[in-house]
């Protein structure tokens, strides 16, 4: 009771097709569901009556908004019971190796070095424009790159042990450090394949350090030497002769397959025949052991550098390598046909190490027997049978070799990336970038994948009439930038993005910014803060009148015309001005001044920005006249209130309806007892204006100021004494 | 704009929160060894508020700090403003709400920071919306708070009821909204709000502001909001107000309404310069002052402030100096909080999910 299911079916492009399913049994076939390609979300309505209605919206983000209303009860109404309810239900689970909050933390740590490095980008096009010659992919370019590469890698995670032992345990043969993620492995893959200079002389041993760091990666779907090797360890610990146990060998020539060369050593040295007891009586044993151990270590690899404690001997220079392979090889087979194997007593020890001696010799059927999946039958491969291996088509050719003698039993993420990496096929990549990482690592792998190809470049950035005249760069950049708007904390980074998009990006920023909620100040002033920096003016004004009507509509007056007056929206500000000034009519007495006092001060003197509000601004000054009139009574200070009230009078922005109440307020003005102090025709000014308003009166629309019926007659009598008294003077 | 280098840098720790972080204080110690601070988070994912007492580890064995949630509150919506006691035996937190409620919260650092809601003021009509700035008195027994509104409340927790009592000073009945407070003395506080406006008021003289500083000074070509106040315990005739356009300024009540810019949005006479075009989202008075400029300034002269900008710019502002940045980050610094114990150290909220803990040397 009360809970609900809700079935998406959703298409090739990811996109809702609309058929929702709703059961209220939760009594579904869930293979049906993934033999359509749909996903279930079960969500508790918490309904106790029936379901007569259901509406279904998108929310922020990822998320649906399923508003469920109940059928209505006939018989008889329970109070508690609720007529319907509103449950957000998130689709999607994200990624289940990176948490949301991660992928956050990514996303802001990738926006500087791709800022970046488009700076970057615009600089060298433009240089480039000047002097025509020169080619746009100089040294400097690759230095960026490399540089872009290096920051966002580290982003992903470091790949440090998370701490090295003081005392080196002889039985722990893996060091356990941080867990290495998919899309780290990823990364370096692009890493390798297209930021690094094009020296794909040493990328056959780059890929043997990359299975070496991300090989556990694999354990999940497949067998590999990784979960061999962590097997092996826990059995260790209880093993007493090692060299007894098959698996001991096993796991060796594996390890030795990948060209894990360290372990392999350390592992060789756990020996029974090293310890001291028992080293005179298996001196041959021993030796063999110890010559097996020492060839590994002296292994010739064709690598620009060396971790400090890796083994193996290090050749920058192909023909030296060649030379020493050449000799280390010889050395192998003499060892492989000396006299000692038959001394050995030992059967495993003298099996086990033949056969190590196989698969450095590049036996091929002893390298398939020691690898469990294809890219480490792949990397042995290389280590062993084709060391110089160049260029991406043979590698190609022996991936695919590798992948028929191990066919992949099931998909995996990275392998389908390599595939495509080797094959020098940009829309294999890409698509298995998005498949399997999502749009913030196509959006960022483009940046690598356009570094030194020419192709690719082509590919990417040609316009597409099919995609509405954008290229695929863009395309993905949009995408990406709709994922970061979509979140509340994200919006803010993904103008760094949309402003990279030519044809459409400054569209969509705006409607992005438009779009903005404004109830409170501190993320208006964000937006209006974005708005600034891509100076989209007409944005800024409207959003602020957007934000000074929402304002002024929830009673704060003064936030509604400061932010009108900031959009300088004299339309909205003229007719907030009417509002204001039936409140005025009716609060503006002595007391309650304070109130005014802020807002008005707040308006200034400056009219253009007031609007219709500089009545009120005028209006004050008039009161505060009249206050000192009443508490002086000084000639002098009245003169300086029929001033204001004259100037008030004259103002066409003075409404209509405030001609009447500002007469009865200047009674004492008119009636002044030594003089009068209104001469001809600032007498006959505001007779004609009573005559205005009687006129006015007339119209449906006026609204009556509250002042005592006599009111009227009083000033007309007033203003008539006041004349004749003029004209006397006069 | 050149900026002043620091002569000796400053470690800098930035640590993911992967929450959203409304606000960040210091709190004061109970002993020499722990250093605690209350953050607001507030977490996108569940839309639920907290506050947090974490205890900051400031160098566990050389590397950097470390932060351990030591107990949580829920509070019934985001936080808008948050401000701590500091001469009190325990410290106390007065925290408002985006739902316009207030709570004075007592977190028991020794033992284990349990933080327990000692009062609350929600009740209807005691802020219409959002309350947006709060300050507790120092000593702790009263606070004041002001909202968009227009209202000024003063609530006193004197008692040991857990709801508090408060008292309207004033009704401005959304004429005039207020964005900023501050506690100057005992009776005395100061408020600011839109046009880059002040209002300084008294206790003792009830019924509205006694004396208020013009807003709009800048003459209508960049006008904004106070976002910040501080007054100095030595220079209670001093308001010191950050917000918009980069705008810094101090109000001296003796020269009414001449305000004295630091930086951002001149008065067009001197050439100011401008550390950052942005909000200037907190300002707080640096009593980390430097060894060679004590002695140099007189009661005339703005002692050395800190700021904190939207574009992610924390700096060190003197008057007459070039400005001191400390921190550029990519993205905005929203606010942050200098220890008075160790006024070396500043803890700071970033926009980006993190708390950033500034150690100057």
């Amino acid at each position: 009771m009360g809970l609900m299911v809700l079935l998406i079916r959703v298409s090739g492009g990811d996109l809702l097709d609309g058929g929702v399913h709703v059961d209220d049994d939760a009594d579904l076939d869930t293979r049906w569901c993934c033999e359509v390609g749909a996903a279930v979300y079960p969500f508790h309505h918490g309904l106790k009556s029936p379901i007569s209605r259901l509406s279904i919206s998108w929310s922020r983000g990822n998320s649906l908004r399923v508003s469920v209303f109940a059928a209505p009860s006939s018989v008889e109404s329970v109070e508690d019971d609720a007529g319907g309810t509103v449950v957000e239900v998130k689709l999607g689970g994200g990624d289940g190796e990176i948490s949301d909050a991660h992928w956050r933390r990514i996303a802001y740590g990738s926006v500087s070095p791709f800022a970046l490095l488009q700076s970057r980008k615009n600089a060298i096009s433009s240089l480039s424009k000047m002097s025509m010659n020169s080619s746009p992919y100089d040294a400097d370019w690759w230095d960026y790159i490399m540089e872009y590469s290096k920051d966002i890698n580290a982003l992903l995670g470091s790949q440090k042990p998370a701490s090295v032992p003081v005392i080196d345990d002889p039985k722990s043969v893996i060091v356990k450090g941080e867990e290495p993620t998919n899309l780290k492995a990823a990364w370096e893959l692009l890493e390798m394949f297209y930021a690094e200079k094009p020296s794909h002389l040493c990328l056959p041993e780059r890929l043997v350090d990359w299975l070496a760091d991300f090989d556990s990666l694999f354990s999940g779907t497949h067998p590999t030497v990784h979960s061999k090797l962590v097997d092996f360890q826990k059995e260790l610990v209880n093993l007493q002769v090692v060299e007894d146990n098959p698996k001991y060998w096993e796991v060796m020539s594996s390890a030795l397959a990948v060209g894990w060369l360290d372990i392999v050593v350390k592992m060789l040295r756990l020996h029974g025949s090293y310890q001291l007891d028992q080293l005179s009586n298996r001196e041959t044993e021993n030796g063999l052991v110890e010559a097996v151990a020492v060839l590994i270590s002296k292994m010739p690899r064709m690598r620009l550098d060396q971790e400090a404690g890796k083994l193996g001997e290090c050749f920058k220079a192909k023909p030296d390598f060649v030379k020493a392979r050449e000799k280390w090889r010889a050395q192998i087979n003499k060892l492989d046909s000396s006299a000692f194997w038959f001394q050995c007593a030992h059967l495993q020890t003298r099996e086990g190490l033949r056969s190590m001696l196989q698969i450095m010799l590049g036996n091929a059927n002893s390298l398939c027997s020691a690898t469990c999946h294809w890219i480490e039958l792949y990397i042995s491969h290389l280590l062993y049978i084709r060391p110089l291996t160049v260029g991406l088509e043979s590698m190609y050719s022996l991936a695919q070799k590798s992948i028929q003698l191990k066919p992949m039993a099931s998909a995996h993420r990275l392998m389908g990336l390599i595939i495509g990496i080797l094959g020098e096929n940009t829309e294999v990549v890409l698509a298995e970038c998005l498949k399997g990482f999502g749009p913030w690592m196509v959006v960022h792998a483009i940046e690598l994948l356009t570094a030194g190809s020419d192709h690719a470049e082509m590919l990417l950035l040609e316009e597409r009439p099919n995609l509405g005249g954008i290229n695929i760069e863009e395309l993905h950049r949009l995408v990406y930038a709709q994922v970061l708007s979509s979140h509340p904390l994200t919006w803010q980074i993904a103008p760094i993005y949309l402003i990279s998009c030519m044809k459409h990006g400054m569209v969509l920023l705006q409607i992005l910014l438009s779009k903005q909620p404004v109830q409170h100040n501190q993320l208006l002033l964000k937006s209006i803060e974005i708005c600034r920096l891509y100076e989209l003016h007409s944005i800024t004004a409207n959003i602020m009148k957007i934000a000074g009507v929402h304002h002024w509509k929830h009673g704060r007056k003064g936030s509604g015309v400061f932010w009108l007056q900031q959009a300088r929206d004299e339309y909205r500000l003229n007719r907030i001005a009417q509002q204001l000034f039936d409140s005025v009519g009716k609060t503006i007495s002595d007391e309650s001044f304070k109130q005014w006092e802020g807002l008005i001060q707040l308006l200034g003197s400056d009219s253009k920005t007031a609007g219709g509000l500089e009545f009120l601004h005028k209006y004050r000054d008039f009161k505060k006249s009249l206050q000192h009139v009443f508490d002086g009574k000084t000639t002098d200070a009245a003169r300086r209130a029929v001033e204001s009230l004259i100037s008030l009078m004259k103002n066409p922005s003075t409404p209509q309806r405030f001609y009447l109440p500002l007469l009865y307020d200047s009674l004492k003005l008119l009636n002044w007892k030594d003089r009068p102090l209104l001469n001809v025709s600032q007498t006959n000014l505001l007779l004609t204006k009573l005559q205005d308003l009687s006129l006015a009166r007339l119209r449906p629309d006026f609204i009556e100021s509250e002042l005592p019926p006599q009111a009227l007659n009083s000033v007309r009598l007033a203003l008539a004494t006041n004349l004749g008294r003029a004209i006397l003077e006069e | 704009m050149a900026f002043a280098a620091p002569e000796t840098p400053s470690r800098v720790h930035r640590i993911p929160q992967s929450k959203y972080i409304d606000a960040v204080r210091w709190l004061s110690p109970v002993s020499a060894l722990d250093r605690f601070a209350a953050v607001a988070y507030y977490d996108t994912d569940t839309n639920s508020p907290s506050i947090e007492i974490i205890c900051v580890d400031p160098n566990p064995q050389g590397s950097s700090p470390t932060l351990t949630p030591q107990s949580s509150w829920t509070p019934p919506s985001r936080i808008s403003s948050l401000k701590t006691a500091h001469s009190t035996h325990q410290p106390i937190l007065a925290a408002a709400t985006f739902s316009g409620s207030i709570h004075i919260l007592a977190p028991d650092l020794i033992n284990g920071g349990t933080v327990e809601s000692e009062a609350t003021v929600s009740e209807l009509g005691f802020h219409s919306g959002p309350v947006s700035a709060v300050d507790l008195r120092e000593g702790g027994t009263e606070c004041v708070s002001v909202g968009e509104d227009g209202r000024v409340n003063l609530v006193s927790f004197v008692g040991d009821s857990s709801n508090l009592n408060y008292r309207r000073i004033f009704d401005a009945n959304g004429l005039v909204g207020y964005t900023a407070v501050k506690w100057a003395s005992p009776s005395e506080f100061a408020t600011g709000g839109y046009g880059f406006g002040l209002q300084w008021w008294d206790q003792r003289r009830p019924g509205g502001p006694v004396s208020q500083f013009k807003g709009n000074w800048c003459q209508g070509k960049t006008s904004g909001i106070v976002h910040s106040i501080d007054i100095h315990p030595s220079r209670k005739h001093t308001c010191l107000a950050g917000g918009s356009s980069g705008t810094v300024f101090a109000w001296d009540l003796r020269a009414q309404q001449q305000p004295i810019v630091l930086s951002g949005a001149g008065t067009g006479e001197a050439p100011i310069s401008l550390l950052s075009e942005s909000e200037v989202w907190e300002v707080q008075y640096d009593c980390y002052t430097r060894s060679s400029n004590i002695g140099n300034i007189t009661s005339t002269r703005i002692l050395p402030i800190m700021i904190c900008s939207e574009d992610g710019i924390l700096a060190v502002i003197e008057q007459g100096e070039e400005p001191l940045e400390l921190l550029a980050e990519p993205c905005a610094i929203n606010s942050f909080d200098i220890d008075q114990q160790n006024p070396s150290d500043v803890i700071c909220s970033l926009e980006w999910e993190s708390i950033a803990i500034l150690t100057r040397s």
